[in-house]
């Protein structure tokens, strides 16, 4: 639609200063936005309320918080225990990995090319997680993997010692090749905005390298690298294309038990198995409005 | 009021050249051997796996196979297609929602920026689940058939990929000052579909690229939800491999990365090339 | 006067290819408030650095009340640096900020309470010792880096372009703020800025670089009154440039478009008659023809006049060349008309060779 924005000039109107706004099309502007609101009602709120909706309903019908209570019963239990237990472990281990690395690349005094190199291979690593780094992992450590067989060809039988790629241990070791790389390409902006002028202000004043990073550094980073954690233990806590592949759905992860509870309803509780659904997502809500609290903290510092 | 000037007493100093930039940089190089073990371990072994399916040779047997499998290229064409629909089907409505959130909505800017966290809060495999009892019954039907499911596997995807793509396109529109390209189309006599398509769209060629790698690499190997959704994609065919063959995952597992690679190092590229312009 | 309190001896830097820093020599006296003058890339900050501790000179030496500190590394050199970036710790309080140097070298907690309250006295900002570093202006941010920067009672203070991120009217108040607290404390300085105006307004010397090297290092007065080079002449102030040719070197008559021009400069003994030279005038050193007459008294023709507020600019050609002449504004000023032709003049000593 054709709009005149040079205005007249013998009608000059004093009342307006300044450019003139283009015109205001306020049923276009709302249909541009529409699609977007109707595809995220349809196929992410939509589901996401439908399950909060059947999560609230008991077995003879009406709504009842009893398949919450029932959220500490010893199937869920453990699997919520399980899967908070590897999501920790992995957030804090994948948080000082990804750290030193990142820390390594950006102030280590590392040739420049090998820091976009490690970025690059960041991106993939993280999106690598599914199948096929669970069959990488399989032909690595399995019971037939090359690392498996190097460790027996110098005498040590790893599986005789315990050790299970389907254990606690290997899923976190397995979990760790996303959780690294998501760490290192998240808190890179962070490290970058460590000014130099802050250490060489400090050197300048007498601290050694070691005040420095205790008493500006650290604490300047802290609410990115606590955020950056956590986002890792959501990343982890709601995983599940990994485990699956790796496990074929049977280890006792909160994510593979909602798999199965699709499958087939193995709580015998259908109320339940959205309650467990439910739980997840309210973790997973909680962790992320940390995240943002503490990210918007580290931005007043870093930006 | 007088203010004492005696220094503080020097500390003892070195004469030769500095020390810590030294043993930084020996750290460094530990850490990141380290790392670079770590990650390559796996990838070696994969690969040596892969190439050792002829007995006692080193060949490519493992990815001839896996080529000629029946069901290898149909599900491989078959998640590419869905990619590529969710792309478009993502950038349609991603574009125009950042465009009038950035010019005339700025009070929606908050609710469209959580919406675009949702996938983040809401894991693939609760979704899944939320979409089949949802869209299971009527009216809502949508599962009855494979086709009218791999037309609601295509639309989640889009959606999955929203925080992806909107965050590129902002980044981009931020770049580009948008309000005064619009403003300027605008005084010349360009309407909206000419300005979205003729103006922005162009301008946003490296973030839309970005956007759309990110999404191809996130869709070409789902798995949750193309399993549960009894989906023939690649991400179901690869965890049905892992079960049945010996050496063809190993080769798919290779391909997989390869591709991956791929759409990183353009994403990587074309930022780069448009930083140099 | 004492022997030098710091001494730069042949220092030369070069980053890879690139001289940034050729054979800086300098000496400066304690208490001495020194600044380099020069524009953006003449190697000012990176001497600046060197002093600081931050860049290793590629030859030559660096000492300090004596004592060589060319490679001491920079938390021992006891030397106070203030940035153009301020560098406050965001997450530490003003106090804690000014009291971080001292908390490094272990001094004890009822010492820094006090140094940082004498310090927070010292720039006048007694009461914003518990607000965070965001919370300040630009000013107050420049001014409690100084209080940090001199806390730790340095013998040297460096300031790197304290003051360009800053409101023109924050930076006049400011620097002469620098100075008082400078002189006060009677601490040696070393100020870098590409501002002509700061270096001459608060500097006992100032060194004027250009292209790594050393133009002139001389008092404010003898800096813009006798440059030594073109490039001094031009850069400290502003000043008119022609070209012209020597008539007679004893008695100091140069030619410039076919007029003839009386120079007091020394070096003319050196020149041959017919030597092209260049030469320099400052605008304030004309006026026009009056009693009593000046040694150059030429024709001129009006061009143009500007009025910029105290000053009048009068732009005059004589022979083929325009010169700016200023003149301080008076309502009573008589002035020519554009076109006239009229006398003006100059004394032999303002008439530069260089």
């Amino acid at each position: 639609m054709k709009s005149s924005l040079y205005p007249n000039p013998q009608s000059a109107d004093p009342a307006v200063g300044g450019a003139k706004r283009p015109p205001q099309f306020h049923l276009g502007q709302w249909l541009g936005i529409l699609p977007f609101f109707v595809f995220s009602g349809l196929f992410l709120i939509g589901p996401t309320l439908m399950l909060a909706y059947r999560s609230l309903e008991g077995l003879e019908g009406g709504l009842t918080l009893d398949n919450y209570r029932l959220l500490t019963s010893e199937a869920v239990m453990s699997a919520y225990g399980m899967s908070i237990r590897i999501s920790l472990t992995t957030a804090i281990l994948g948080g000082i990995f990804g750290f030193l690395i990142a820390w390594a690349i950006s102030m280590g005094g590392l040739p420049r090319p090998l820091r976009s190199l490690t970025s690059t291979f960041s991106g993939v690593a993280s999106n690598f997680a599914g199948v096929p780094l669970a069959a990488a992992y399989i032909f690595t450590l399995g019971r037939v993997g090359v690392v498996t067989a190097l460790f027996k060809a110098f005498g040590v039988d790893l599986y005789k010692t315990g050790f299970s790629l389907y254990s606690f241990l290997g899923l976190t070791l397995v979990y760790l090749y996303f959780q690294i790389p998501l760490m290192v390409l998240v808190i890179l902006p962070a490290l970058d905005g460590l000014k130099r002028e802050w250490r060489e202000a400090a050197e300048n004043l007498g601290s050694t390298p070691f005040q420095f990073w205790r008493y500006v550094a650290l604490p300047v980073l802290m609410p990115s690298i606590l955020g950056t954690m956590i986002l890792l233990f959501g990343n982890s806590f709601g995983a599940h294309a990994t485990a699956y592949a790796l496990t074929g759905g049977l280890f006792n992860l909160a994510t593979l038990l909602i798999g199965q509870q699709i499958s087939g309803d193995v709580l015998h509780n259908p109320g339940l198995g959205y309650a467990v659904a439910m739980g997840m997502v309210i973790i997973m809500a909680f962790s992320i409005f940390i995240y943002s609290i503490l990210q918007r903290r580290s931005e007043r510092w870093l930006k | 009021m007088t203010i004492s000037t005696s220094p503080v007493p020097l500390a003892a100093k070195a004469t030769e050249d500095r020390a810590p930039v030294r043993q930084n940089r020996l750290w460094s190089w530990l850490i990141y051997i380290v790392g670079a073990v770590y990650f390559l371990v796996p990838l070696a072994a994969t690969f040596y796996w892969s190439l050792r399916a002829e007995k006692g040779v080193f060949g490519l047997e493992a990815y001839r196979r896996l080529f000629v499998d029946a069901n290898f290229l149909p599900a491989f064409s078959e998640s590419i297609v869905n990619a590529v629909a969710a792309i478009f089907l993502s950038l349609l409505i991603i574009v125009p929602t950042a465009y009038w959130v950035t010019l005339r909505l700025p009070r929606l800017r908050a609710v469209v920026e959580f919406i675009t966290l949702l996938p983040f809060v809401i894991p693939a495999v609760v979704l899944v689940f939320g979409l089949i009892r949802l869209y299971s019954r009527p009216p809502l039907l949508l599962t009855a058939t494979y086709d009218s499911s791999r037309i609601l596997l295509v639309c989640v995807y889009a959606a999955l990929s929203f925080p992806y793509m909107f965050r590129s396109v902002d980044n981009g529109l931020r770049a580009m000052d948008v309000q005064a390209l619009t403003e300027a189309a605008q005084s010349l006599g360009a309407n909206w579909g000419t300005i979205l398509f003729k103006v922005i769209f162009p301008n946003l060629r490296v973030a839309l690229l970005s956007g759309a790698l990110l999404t191809f690499a996130i869709v070409i190997g789902e798995l949750t939800i193309a399993l549960f959704m009894a989906q023939h994609t690649l991400g179901p065919y690869m965890a049905n491999l892992t079960r049945s063959k010996v050496y063809e995952p190993s080769a798919m597992a290779i391909v997989a990365f390869a591709i991956t690679w791929a759409a990183m190092g353009l994403i990587a590229y074309t930022s780069r090339e448009r930083r140099q312009q | 006067m004492s022997a030098a309190y710091l001494t730069l001896e042949s220092v030369r830097k070069e980053f890879g290819a690139v001289l940034a820093v050729d054979t800086f020599n300098l000496d400066v006296a304690a208490g001495e408030f020194v600044s380099f003058l020069g524009p953006s890339g003449c190697g000012k900050t990176t001497t600046l650095r060197m002093v600081a501790g931050f860049e290793q000179p590629s030859s030559g030496t660096i000492r300090l009340g004596g004592k060589d500190i060319t490679f001491a590394k920079p938390n021992e050199r006891n030397i106070g640096m203030v940035f153009q970036s301020y560098a406050l710790f965001p997450n530490m309080t003003v106090g804690q900020n000014v009291g971080f140097g001292l908390k490094v070298h272990g001094r004890p907690k009822h010492e820094i309470d006090t140094r940082v309250k004498e310090m927070l006295e010292l720039i006048q900002l007694p009461n914003l010792e518990k607000r965070y570093p965001y919370q300040l202006s630009g000013g107050q941010q420049q001014r409690v880096a100084l209080a940090r920067a001199l806390a730790i009672r340095p013998q040297v203070l460096l300031l790197d372009e304290p003051l360009s991120a800053l409101d023109a009217k924050i930076r006049i108040s400011l620097r002469a703020e620098i100075r008082a607290i400078q002189r006060e404390l009677g601490i040696t300085a070393i100020y870098v800025t590409h501002d002509q105006e700061e270096a001459l307004s608060i500097s006992d010397r100032i060194v004027v670089m250009n292209m790594g090297e050393i133009e002139q290092v001389g008092t404010p007065f003898e800096i813009y009154n006798f440059p030594k080079t073109q490039f001094v002449a031009n850069f400290v102030g502003s000043v008119n440039n022609a070209d012209a040719e020597v008539v007679d070197p004893t008695n100091g008559i140069l030619s410039m478009d076919g007029v003839h021009l009386k120079t007091a400069d020394v070096d003319m003994s050196n020149r041959m008659k017919g030597d092209k030279v260049k030469i320099s005038i400052r605008p304030e050193r004309f006026s026009f023809a009056a009693e009593p007459m000046k040694d150059n008294v030429v024709d001129c023709i009006i061009e143009n006049i500007t009025f910029l507020g105290s000053v009048v600019r009068i732009q005059i050609s004589i022979g083929n060349t325009k010169f700016n002449m200023d003149t301080f504004n008076n309502p009573f000023l008589d002035l020519p008309a554009i076109g006239a032709m009229e006398k003006v003049m100059c004394s032999k000593e303002a008439v530069l060779v260089l």
